[in-house]
Order: structure tokens, then C-alpha cells, then sequence
């Protein structure tokens, strides 16, 4: 079924088969797609080949071709650190981590941008609908290392603010930061209420994009707001939802590494080491230069995995998917 | 056309930017290549006086006859109302010093001070580090010299003893051949050495006790029975702020924050080895009684006398313990022996007077009793403190001593801890002891970033005047803004019965650069214990101490044992 919606669209959409004539025609857009291009070469393929250094011993004073391979007391061993990786009980728990805050953050992050735009699109008197778009999103706008103090102040468990106000009302103090299970919802939190703002732009910029007269036409037919949104605005906005969708599968396995770093405590580090922390304390701070780009390489493999097997399921369900 | 000209000269833009980076990297790479030597034409033009002209290392009566150049790291410790780290009057002191006397041009490399560990590794890879560089961390050096980042010392010291005499007056081969390694002969860091050797203090609000009709606490039972009187009282204490009363507090490195509680339950003839064998963790995480010490904060924890929050606020900017203390909120800390007088009209002491009058101040006690009835606690080594390393990009490693050198003069550091006369201190008549002030504003560029500027005396920690009477008259007049009498209790408390560390030399211990994560898991257990119920706090500290000795420590442990006992015959070093 894939194939034919592809054969199809190939005989609508003009020839673009890359030829001469066709560069001359549009080489000023070619020229200005160069700049892009080789900021993509210089900061993103160029240091691809640092790869090769999660098979060798990392040396400060020599040239990378001249570091010697990995090896265990002079046996060349090319997987010796990841061996040593999947030995360490510290990565393992920081790639558990990982998934699970990454599908938990998929699954209360990901739904929310869309249910906030297609409330904010409902809403008709436009000035407020601009206040709460823009006051939605500015947390966006705010380092990580804001938002953990922002989240300390309020919600430490006997001086913060949220705890003051439950003691007061005559409640029982709650471990919002000290207890792994609490810590993981308020992480949770503090990730959807950062960036739902943001994230609902481009649903509602989708949502603009679907032509008005359905909306009549719908309305003709006696369907009221809810039925609109459930078969006009939905639908219009399945093909965005979908790419990003997509999007966010292929980071499953990686994510940022301020917001965890920012967020932790001593008390919750079952639950809040993550990789990019473990390469992090191991990497930067005490140099394991080896180790921690055999970790680097084992999840960019695994998130291209994830994105690959996420277009194709797509892809099978006849979407378009991202390519 | 106009779109066609407009994409032309953004292509040709972008060419030529590609062409400037490349052109860059090239040209800097001969630079670093090129490493100065004297050329002949110099030697031929200063023959005239003397025939003999430079020697081998381009020297001539002590001085090199082309500039050389050479970069020092410093520490930015971002201080308010501090001046430009490695920019004021003090840096350009040194850089006029340095080529008035060696013709060497220094340029100093500011790193943050939390985090010049991760700084130093990332410029050291990018081969980009200072040639002089220090840091209180051995095994760090000890991993970037496995890594081939490190100069070997040992042969540059032994033929240019002689530029350096200053250096071993002042350090003694002791201090500066502590890290030879005995079997491959390697130096990897130069140690300093720590002329204030005092180290820690517990400090109770004796406003707090004399409105209480209580008496400095002197055993841990009448600490505990202060905290509770302490608790008990927030009312008359705090008035509205009742609420906000934390007896004691501490932080998430509660092996520092609670360190005289500590080693009280350690047993004070430990031997020599078994502190040595301990000692990689500074946090006293593995001595015998540490778990016992934890349990008695785990019971008054759970009995609301300990700081509820300490371990939510983990960032290491966080500044809401100091803020807590400064506003009076806090009856009992340990930290730093001088902790409360840091930092001038900022300090802790300074800034309660200026709020509830000049009787609200911490001051020091012992209370925590050990075994013996005695104050079982450990000072600094004298011999053994900041080690001073050069990356192997060093290529002027002979100018680089004559910088450690001129570091080494008494008259240098002297100049550089009190500064002129009227601007940083002035002569108390009755004494004759130097006492510290800020700098007014017309010579705030002379503002001291670091206490005492121990940020650029790199071999030297600590006040170190022309003689060591001096010194120990001054030192409880270095603090600006606090009364020297405190400062004098302070010095007394933390030196009584205090034990100095063994400092040995068995060489590299390869295991101590192989630990992950050592002391976030210590930091770990010592939090999760204290916070712990009273029921699971044994399973707590077993689960986090085997996970420590599991990730590395015992395999440390185990080969620290087994250096000591290559090297020495006995279990004491005496």
C-alpha cells in the first residue's frame, strides 16, 4: 500500500531528477543551502571520526591515528570498553533511567502541547489568547538551572512554599525532591510544564493551516465545537503530530543533560543518574575519555534504531513519516 | 541580478571563511611547534661587555636574554564585589615582577574555582592547558600523566637546581620529591605546603546560650542536650521566625560538614597504615567508628534537631545553608576552623553582628568527646597541599620554575598576602602583629579575590610572614571585620588534640584512577544514612558501603596496604 501512494505521488510531483539544467535554473538557492550544509559538515560530521576512540586508549599527547587500540594489558581487545560499560552496574541503572524517564516524558510531555492548542484554539477573544500563549511560553526560555532552584524553593519538603501552604491548611508535609518515586513526577512536571508552551506552537500553526470551510461545511451538518475538534482539527494536525512523534522516539534513548543534573539529589540518585550525567561525571571529570564514547556511540545507535523502526511503522501505516 | 549578486557574495563569504579557519589552525600549530630558542644574532649583539654571553638555557646572570612567555592557571572564585580575576593590580604585580627579574612575560588562565577540575581535563585535551597548573587532587594528575599530559619533573629538577633555591628553602626535598615514585624514578607534581594547618571547628551561637543560661557544651550529651534546649526555645530564639530554627545544620557533603563529630569516634592511636590506607577518601568514609558517628546524626535527625532539607539542596552554588546562618536561623555548624570570619563585612560573624548586635556570633568549641575523654581530631599536613604540575604542551618548563621560583620568596608571598602598608593592613603599636582591612574604594583594584591571595601563592597555603612568630601573632588579625579574640579561640579549639595527618611517599597507586564515581556514592550513603528511619539505617549504610568498595574503593584500599608495606617495615612512619 506504501508503494503505490509513492509510484502515485511520482507521477503528480514535477520531474526532480537532479540534472543540470535544473541547478542552473535555482543555483542561487543551492548557493544559500551551502551555508547550512557546512555547519552541518564542520560541527556535526567532521567530529564523527572521534568516533574510532570508543576502540582505542585515549592518550593526551598524540595525534588520534597514533593512539594505540584498546586493549587489556597488550591484548588489542576493539570492545573493551564496551564490555566495560554493560560490567558496570552504574551505567546499567543510568540506561534504565534513561528509557524510563524518556518514555515517561513521552508520555505525559508529549500529549500535552497538542491538548493546550487545541484549547487555545477554541478560545475567542484574542487579546487573552495571546496572554496565556506568551505567558505558556516563557518557561521555555529558562535555563534548567533556574527552573531546579525555582523547583527546590517551592517544593523542598519543610521550608519550601508549596509545603509551608499544605502545613498551614493543616496537611501533612510531602516529599516532593527526597523520595525516588516523587522526585521522578516532579522531574516530570517541572520537563511538561517547561516546554508545553513551546511545543504547542507548532500544532497551532498545523491547526491555521486547515482550510476554513471545513469548519463551515461542519457547522451546515449541525456538529458542534467537540465534533470539530474530533474530525476537522484533529486529522488536519495527525501528519504534524505523527513527524514529531517520530521525532521524540528517535531521543528515547538520549536527552539533555541540564535538566537531570539540575534536578538531582543524593538522596534520589537511584532514579535520577541518567547517561548523559554518567558520561558527564565520568567523561569530563575524570577524563575516561574511551568509555564514555563507547557509551555516546552505543545510543546514538540505539536512538537511530528507534527512529528508523518509528518511520517505518509509519511509513506501513500510511504516513508519510519524516523521509 | 540582484539576488544573483547578493547569493555570489554569500558563497564567496563562506569560502572565505572556511579558507580563515583553516589558515588559523595552521598558522597556530607552527607556533606551538616552534618553540623559541636563542638565535645567534641575539648572542652576537650582547658580546660586547661580557664574552661569555647566555648559557645553554638562554639565561644571562640569571635573566633570559629573548622575552619568554608562559601561561599560569588561576582560580576565579567570581567574587562579589571582587575584582577581575585574572585581571587587577595584583596579577599585573606579578606579570611586572616576572619580567623584571626573569624576562618572562606571564599571562595568567582564569578557571572557575568549583569546577577547575573538569576545566584544567578539558583544556589539558584540547592541548590547550596553562603551563603551570595546580590542583588539590593527586590521582587527577596521576590520570592525566598515565594519559601522557604531564611533564616529567624529575630530570628538569635536577638540572636547574640551581634557578630554584628559594623553592627548596622553603619546601625541603620532603615537600618537593613526596610524589616520586620509587620504582620508575617519575615526578608528576611538585606538592606545597600548608602553613595554616588548622582545619576543622564546631561553632555554636553563644548569644543563643547565654540568653538560654546555658554553658558551651563540652561532651556530645550536652551538645545533644543544647540542640534540644535550642529547639525547645525557638520561640524565645526566633520570636516569629520560630518556625525557621535549625539547631544544627549541615550539607550534603555531610563527611565534611560533620568531620570533628567524625574522627571523635575514631580511635586516636590509630596507626600510621591505617589511616594512610583509609586516607584516599578524605571524607573519612571507611574509618572504623565513621558508622557510628553517622548513627548518632541518623538519631538526632529523626529527632527534628538536624537541618530537615540539607540534602534537596545539592547544587554546589546553592547558598541557602550560608544564607540560613547569616540570618541567624542556625544555632550549631562544623566547617572550616574560621569559617564565621571569612570574607570581611560578608562574614558570618560580621554580618549577625550588624543585625542583632555585636553579642550574636558563632563561636568554636570542642564537644565531641572521643574514647579517651580527649578531642580526637585531625589538622592539615604541613608538608603536602595544592601540587603544582606542567601539561606536556609545557614548552618553556625552565622560564615555569623560575616562576615557582619567584613564588617561593618570602618576600613575594609576604607582598602578595598583606600588600602595602595603610591599603591591606596596618601595624597593631601594642603587638607589632600585622592586622588585615579591606582595601577602601580608591584601591579596591587591590582587593584580595582569594582570602590572603592563596590563589596565586601556589606552593604556599596560608599566612607565611617574614618570620614565623610574626606569623602566628597575625594570623588572628588576617580576618578584616571580626574580633581577633574569636579568631584566637577559633585556633585554640581546632588545634587542641589535633592529630597530623602521616604524609608518606610509596609512590603511584594505580587503583585510585580507576574508581567510578567514588565520592558521589560516599556523599550518597553518608545522606541516605543520616536521613534514613532509625530501623533501616544499618541496611542503608552496609548497601552504600559495599557498592563503595565494589566501584573501586577496596581495590584502593587493597593496594595502598600493599604499597605501604613494600615500602615501610613498620606501621608508623616514626
Amino acid at each position: 500500500m506504501a508503494k503505490e501512494k509513492v509510484n502515485k505521488t511520482k507521477v503528480v510531483a514535477p520531474k526532480t531528477k537532479f540534472n543540470k539544467t535544473y541547478i542552473k535554473r535555482y543555483w542561487q538557492l543551492y548557493a544559500l543551502l551551502l551555508l547550512p550544509l557546512v555547519y552541518l559538515l564542520i560541527f556535526k560530521y567532521v567530529p564523527m571520526r572521534y568516533i574510532i576512540l570508543a576502540f582505542k586508549e585515549y592518550k593526551l599527547n598524540m595525534p588520534l591515528r597514533d593512539m594505540p587500540w584498546a586493549n587489556v594489558k597488550g591484548q588489542t581487545d576493539y570492545f573493551k570498553y564496551f564490555k566495560m560499560a554493560f560490567k558496570n552496574p552504574d551505567f546499567l541503572r543510568a540506561l534504565r533511567n534513561t528509557v524510563k524517564l524518556n518514555l515517561m516524558d513521552l508520555v505525559m510531555g508529549f500529549p500535552a502541547p497538542i491538548i493546550f492548542a487545541l484549547i487555545l484554539n477554541e478560545l475567542r477573544f484574542s487579546k487573552f489568547k495571546k496572554v496565556v500563549q506568551t505567558i505558556a511560553y516563557m518557561p521555555h526560555f529558562l535555563s534548567w538551572v533556574i527552573i531546579a532552584n525555582l523547583v527546590t524553593t517551592l517544593f523542598a519538603t519543610s521550608d519550601g512554599l508549596v509545603n509551608n501552604i499544605i502545613t498551614r491548611l493543616g496537611g501533612e508535609e510531602f516529599s516532593f525532591l527526597s523520595i525516588p518515586s516523587h522526585w521522578v513526577g516532579t522531574y516530570i512536571g517541572a520537563g511538561v510544564w517547561q516546554s508545553f508552551g513551546w511545543g504547542s506552537i507548532i500544532y497551532l500553526a498545523a491547526i491555521a493551516g486547515i482550510n476554513t470551510e471545513l469548519y463551515e461545511a461542519a457547522s451546515v451538518d449541525g456538529a458542534g465545537r467537540f465534533k470539530k475538534m474530533w474530525h476537522i482539527t484533529l486529522p488536519g494536525i495527525k501528519p504534524t503530530i505523527v513527524v514529531l512523534l517520530i521525532m521524540n522516539l528517535g531521543y528515547i534513548m538520549g536527552g539533555g543533560f541540564e535538566r537531570p543534573w539540575a534536578m538531582k539529589n543524593n538522596l534520589v540518585i537511584e532514579a535520577c543518574e541518567v547517561i548523559s550525567t554518567f558520561v558527564y561525571k565520568n567523561g569530563i571529570q575524570q577524563l575516561k575519555i574511551s568509555l564514555t564514547t563507547a557509551v555516546g556511540l552505543f545510543q546514538s545507535v540505539v536512538g537511530l534504531f528507534f527512529l528508523l523502526t518509528a518511520n517505518t511503522i509509519s511509513r506501513k501505516l500510511g504516513e508519510r513519516g519524516i523521509w | 541580478m540582484k539576488k544573483k549578486l547578493f547569493s555570489a557574495v554569500l558563497a564567496a563569504a563562506m569560502v572565505l571563511s572556511l579558507a580563515a579557519c583553516g589558515g588559523d589552525t595552521a598558522s597556530t600549530q607552527t607556533s606551538t611547534d616552534n618553540t623559541p630558542v636563542v638565535s645567534d644574532s641575539t648572542v652576537a649583539s650582547t658580546d660586547d661587555a661580557q664574552p661569555a654571553g647566555p648559557d645553554e638555557r638562554g639565561m644571562l646572570d640569571g635573566k633570559f636574554v629573548d622575552t619568554r612567555h608562559i601561561t599560569v592557571e588561576l582560580y576565579d572564585r567570581n567574587v562579589d564585589g571582587g575584582t577581575e580575576a585574572g585581571n587587577n593590580a595584583w596579577t599585573q604585580w606579578i606579570q611586572q615582577q616576572m619580567l623584571d627579574r626573569y624576562n618572562v612575560e606571564v599571562e595568567f588562565v582564569t578557571v572557575a574555582r568549583w569546577t577547575e577540575g573538569d576545566d584544567i581535563g578539558n583544556l589539558l585535551a584540547a592541548q590547550n592547558a596553562p603551563d603551570i597548573c595546580y590542583t588539590y587532587n593527586y590521582g587527577q594528575i596521576q590520570t592525566y600523566a598515565n594519559m601522557g599530559g604531564v611533564l616529567d619533573l624529575a630530570p628538569i629538577l635536577e638540572a636547574n637546581k640551581d634557578l630554584v633555591p628559594s623553592m627548596f628553602d622553603w619546601l625541603g626535598d620532603s615537600v618537593i620529591y613526596q610524589d616520586l615514585d620509587p620504582n620508575a624514578g617519575t615526578l608528576w607534581a611538585i606538592e606545597g605546603k600548608r602553613n595554616e594547618i588548622c582545619r576543622i571547628n564546631t561553632f555554636v551561637r553563644k548569644d543563643w546560650l547565654d540568653t538560654l543560661g546555658l554553658k558551651e557544651p563540652t561532651t556530645k550529651a550536652e551538645f545533644e542536650a543544647m540542640l534540644v534546649a535550642f529547639k525547645d526555645n525557638a520561640e524565645t530564639l526566633l520570636g516569629a521566625d520560630a518556625s525557621k530554627m535549625v539547631p544544627y545544620s549541615i550539607s550534603y557533603d555531610v563527611g565534611w560538614r560533620a568531620a570533628t563529630l567524625i574522627e571523635s569516634f575514631m580511635d586516636p592511636a590509630i596507626t600510621d597504615k591505617e589511616y594512610y590506607v583509609n586516607g584516599y577518601d578524605d571524607r573519612k568514609f571507611t574509618e572504623n567508628g565513621t558508622k557510628e558517628a553517622v548513627r548518632l546524626l541518623n538519631k538526632w535527625y529523626n529527632d527534628g534537631l538536624i537541618w530537615h532539607d540539607f540534602a534537596e539542596h545539592s547544587g554546589s552554588d546553592d547558598t541557602t545553608e550560608d544564607d540560613m546562618i547569616k540570618a541567624g536561623f542556625v544555632g550549631a555548624f562544623t566547617h572550616n576552623y574560621d569559617y564565621p570570619f571569612r570574607n570581611g563585612k560578608d562574614s558570618i560573624n560580621a554580618t549577625l553582628a550588624a543585625q542583632y548586635g555585636p553579642q550574636a556570633k558563632f563561636v568554636a568549641v570542642n564537644c565531641f568527646e572521643d574514647k579517651n575523654g580527649g578531642y580526637n581530631k585531625y589538622s592539615y599536613s604541613n608538608t603536602g597541599d595544592r601540587k603544582v604540575f606542567f601539561p606536556a604542551t609545557n614548552d618553556e618548563p625552565i622560564a615555569s620554575l623560575c616562576y615557582l621560583e619567584f613564588m617561593s620568596q618570602a618576600e613575594t608571598v609576604q607582598y602578595l598576602q598583606i600588600g602595602d602598608e595603610g591599603v591591606l593592613h596596618t601595624v597593631d603599636a601594642a603587638s607589632g602583629a600585622i592586622v588585615l582591612q579591606a582595601p577602601d574604594d580608591a584601591h579596591h583594584d587591590w582587593y584580595q579575590n582569594s582570602g590572603k591571595n592563596i590563589d596565586m601563592t601556589i606552593n604556599c597555603n596560608g599566612l607565611r610572614l617574614a618570620t614565623p612568630e610574626l606569623t602566628t601573632l597575625s594570623l588572628a588579625y588576617s580576618y578584616s571585620d571580626v574580633d581577633p579574640e574569636d579568631v584566637k579561640t577559633a585556633i585554640a579549639v581546632a588545634s587542641k588534640d589535633a592529630q597530623i595527618p602521616p604524609t608518606p611517599s610509596v609512590g603511584d597507586i594505580a587503583a585510585e584512577t580507576e574508581g567510578t564515581d567514588l565520592a558521589g556514592k560516599r556523599d550518597q550513603t553518608y545522606d541516605k544514612a543520616v536521613v534514613a528511619s532509625v530501623a533501616d539505617f544499618d541496611s542503608v549504610w552496609d548497601q552504600g558501603m559495599s557498592e563503595y568498595l565494589a566501584a573501586g574503593g577496596q581495590a584502593i584500599m587493597d593496594e595502598r596496604a600493599a604499597a605501604w608495606d613494600a615500602t615501610y617495615s613498620s606501621d608508623n612512619l616514626d
